[in-house]
């Protein structure tokens, strides 16, 4: 054990001293604040843009502002329930709603001209129309055929298409309107239609339930599986992380030729379990500070509101569940076991990256895989697929935990933790031969053939 | 210490089709000096790692210590392989305590030995040094340091010499009799005949897999009959010339002015003799010097010349760090 904790701690602190584990570690939370940032300054950035309608009368210019002005009262309805959500005072609430309602980014503007001809200089930049923003070029016009069928889109930049798309609707409740007019019946009849429609509501059966017949789902009833997926992806991503660190850090001992000197110290065996160890500590540690990062953001936005711990609640049960946790830690434990012991195999045939990364293509497919399964699970937890695919040794430690929040049956996860068991005990094993192979006697990527079928037996074995 | 720190019995190791090493016998007994010398490619180095348990013979057996080598007895064993190598990103301190460590020393032992190796041999202020940082001599003191920092029964020296400028050499020589001073049985591999001539109590010599000589300096030279260097004009046969006379010459590889040539003296006849009878069959002399035996020419009557001159080729680690 001593010799295990020596490999580790050497190797650990070799990681953790690197400046690239520290831009892992940071990266993930400051991508996320920046994405988010970034978002936030980009909405609050983007300019006002002036929009002009050139039609006889001013009904498409009316319709195109009602479809704008929905847009910002819907918005704005949304933010006061949230605000009500997160103990946000109301009134202050709606004081900044007002101005968001107010702080408009398509403002019609009266037409300088009346057709397109005439307006080229606007839309153009070359000439500038006045309005509540200031002076500014016309970003687009609306243009009315003379027989009332086409509204015509003119813009200088076609990639934004808010503009369009309000148009599009608008014309579109406004024909519906006039259809319905004409039928006599008033705008207010679709609302009504669909304020009666019959509601469907999904409800799960459960024992607690029974006499009732069950309950009606909510976020809680999702949390199991959201949760597998998170765990799933969770395992995923620490198996991704492992490969540079095991394949460079093979690499970097081969090329060092460092191996007889530690196997002089050392056990084989032991050498390996520090490494697997270290690099284990290694994604533990990234991940540990990504999840108290989130775990601190939960925290926080639960002190704001109450609503946030009833919308957690349900997660937190669902992850400490022991019908889940613990065959996910197995499965986390022993993928992690079984894709480490591959890598430091094959890092220990290579002497550089390059010849490195001949084998990471194989090895990215294989890993894609479970990572499809993973994206199937989430849109359809109890598909088949999940199932068959589950009974694959290498990639049952990501699909069992898919497949628990699935009650499959008992014995069922009992013997795909044996199979898992078997399977990483044979990777190991034959690790372990390969490491050997390429550690102490120097073999390399062009031998892995024969080292595989010397070990199932196709070639006569040589020293 | 009861048992000999090595025994080796009949030792073969094959690579495929290829014999590295063929039926290898031979013992260290504790307090020795041995050298173990062979040209490139003869299987010293198989045959450490053997000696090492870092690799199986295939036949024969190997005992360290009494024992088949392991973690235990290996504690005993500071090892220096031919091919260094350390952690570039380690500093000189951290790489000593790591591998005094990892041969059983305790933190503060550890660290506290390599402070004291490191200013005995003038790296002191480079103790907080990261290895890459380090000149390549620096670093492989370094190494040295780390084989000898737990204080080992046995020393296992892979051509310790090999890329030490002489200085340093010089240096790893003292280093290697103060070893033996304190106690430690020594056993190193070289292709260079001069080291084992100034150090070795013994030597085991090796060719193609084969061991060719196993005894004391002075029985290896016993295998020379006595002779003299005599040099003369390019082009003339001494050995024809001499051959009437009762002398045996052999050309030699000298360096010096003209061809070299090697006069076997048979019983009672002398340097002298020789080189009276040269000059009566009118051989050009340049050059003479009644000999004084070295390795060398031992290997080269056990060997032959083709196999002696690989000799003088540089070793594995040698022949990548050339530019």
């Amino acid at each position: 054990m001593r010799n295990i904790y020596l490999i580790f701690r050497r190797d650990f602190l070799g990681y953790v001293k690197a400046w690239g584990f520290w831009l892992s570690l940071a990266a993930v939370p400051l991508f996320l604040i920046i994405g988010v940032g970034f978002g936030m300054f980009a909405a609050s950035s983007s300019p006002v843009r002036y929009y002009t309608v050139i039609e006889p009368s001013d009904v498409i210019a009316r319709a195109v502002e009602g479809e704008f002005q929905q847009r910002a009262v819907a918005a704005a309805e949304e933010a006061v329930e949230l605000a009500k959500q997160m103990n946000i005072p109301l009134a202050e609430a709606e004081e900044q709603l007002a101005d968001a309602v107010g702080e408009r980014k398509f403002v019609a503007v009266p037409a300088p001209a009346r057709s397109l001809e005439e307006l080229r200089p606007w839309l153009t930049g070359e000439r500038m129309v006045a309005g509540p923003a200031g002076e500014r070029p016309l970003f687009a016009a609306l243009i009315l055929s003379e027989d009332g069928s086409v509204l015509e889109y003119w813009s200088g930049d076609v990639n934004i298409t808010t503009l369009k798309r309000a148009a599009e609707i608008a014309m579109r409740d406004m024909s519906r309107r006039n259809a319905l007019e004409a039928a006599g019946l008033d705008g207010g009849f679709l609302k009504e239609a669909d304020r009666v429609a019959v509601k469907v509501p999904a409800f799960r059966l459960t024992e607690s339930h029974a006499g009732e017949g069950g309950a009606e789902v909510t976020v809680a009833d999702r949390a199991p599986s959201i949760v597998a997926v998170a765990l799933a992806y969770f395992l995923w991503l620490m198996v991704f992380s492992i490969i540079q660190y095991l394949l460079m850090g093979t690499i970097e001992e081969r090329s060092n030729k460092i191996f007889d000197t530690l196997l002089t110290s050392v056990k084989l065996p032991e050498l390996l379990a520090g490494k697997l160890l270290a690099v284990f500590a290694v994604t533990s540690t990234m991940m540990l500070s990504w999840s108290l990062f989130a775990g601190a953001g939960s925290a926080f936005a639960a002190s704001q509101s109450p609503a946030v711990v009833e919308m957690i609640q349900p997660f937190i049960a669902a992850a400490t569940d022991p019908g889940l946790i613990i065959p996910a830690l197995v499965s986390f434990i022993l993928g992690y076991v079984l894709y480490g012991a591959i890598f430091m195999a094959l890092g220990s045939l290579c002497d550089t990256i390059q010849e490195a990364q001949t084998l990471l293509s194989p090895m990215m497919i294989l890993l894609m895989l479970p990572m499809f399964a993973i994206f199937i699970a989430f849109q359809d937890p109890g598909s088949p697929v999940i199932d068959y695919a589950s009974w694959v040794p290498l990639f049952t430690p990501f699909l069992l935990i898919l497949r628990i929040p699935q009650d499959p049956p008992l014995w069922e996860i009992l013997a795909q933790m044996v199979i898992m068991a078997v399977t990483t005990a044979l990777i190991v094993w034959g690790a372990t031969k390969v490491y050997r192979a390429g550690a102490v006697h120097g073999a390399g990527i062009s031998e892995l053939g024969g080292m595989l079928k010397a070990a199932i037996g196709l070639k006569p074995k040589t020293s | 210490m009861g048992d000999a720190p090595l025994v080796m019995s009949g030792a073969t190791k094959r690579f495929g089709g290829f014999t590295a090493v063929s039926n290898l016998s031979f013992d260290v007994p504790a307090g020795q000096i041995i050298g173990f010398l062979g040209p490139n490619g003869a299987g010293k180095s198989t045959s450490l790692r053997m000696a090492l348990g870092v690799m199986a013979p295939d036949e024969g057996e190997v005992a360290l210590f009494g024992a088949k080598p392991d973690i235990r007895n290996l504690r005993r064993v500071g090892f220096l392989p031919e091919e260094r190598g350390l952690y570039k990103k380690m500093t000189a301190r951290d790489t000593i305590t790591y591998f005094a460590r990892l041969k059983g020393l305790s933190a503060a032992d550890a660290k506290a030995r390599a402070n004291e190796l490191l200013e005995t041999t003038g790296l002191g202020k480079f103790k907080a040094t990261r290895i890459s940082k380090l000149s390549k001599g620096m670093a492989q003191k370094v190494q040295i340091l780390s084989t000898l920092a737990h204080r080992p029964d046995f020393l296992i020296l892979d051509e310790p010499f090999s890329g030490l400028d002489p200085m340093n050499q010089q240096t790893l020589e003292d280093l290697i009799r103060a070893e033996h001073k304190r106690g430690a049985t020594i056993l190193f591999s070289t292709h260079v005949m001069e080291h084992a001539e100034r150090l070795c109590d013994r030597i085991v010599m090796l060719a193609r897999g084969r061991k060719v000589f196993d005894g004391t300096l002075d029985a290896a030279y016993a295998t020379l009959g006595q002779g003299a260097r005599m040099a003369v004009e390019h082009g003339f046969d001494l050995a024809a010339a001499l051959a009437p006379k009762g002398f045996e010459a052999h050309r030699a590889a000298d360096k010096g002015p003209g061809d070299s040539w090697r006069v076997s003296l048979p019983k009672g006849l002398g340097a002298q003799d020789a080189l009276r009878a040269a000059l009566e069959t009118g051989a050009p002399i340049v050059g003479f010097q009644p000999e004084e035996a070295r390795l060398r020419d031992v290997f080269v009557s056990l060997v032959g010349e083709a196999e002696a001159a690989t000799l003088d080729a540089p070793t594995a680690a040698e022949a990548v760090e050339a530019p």
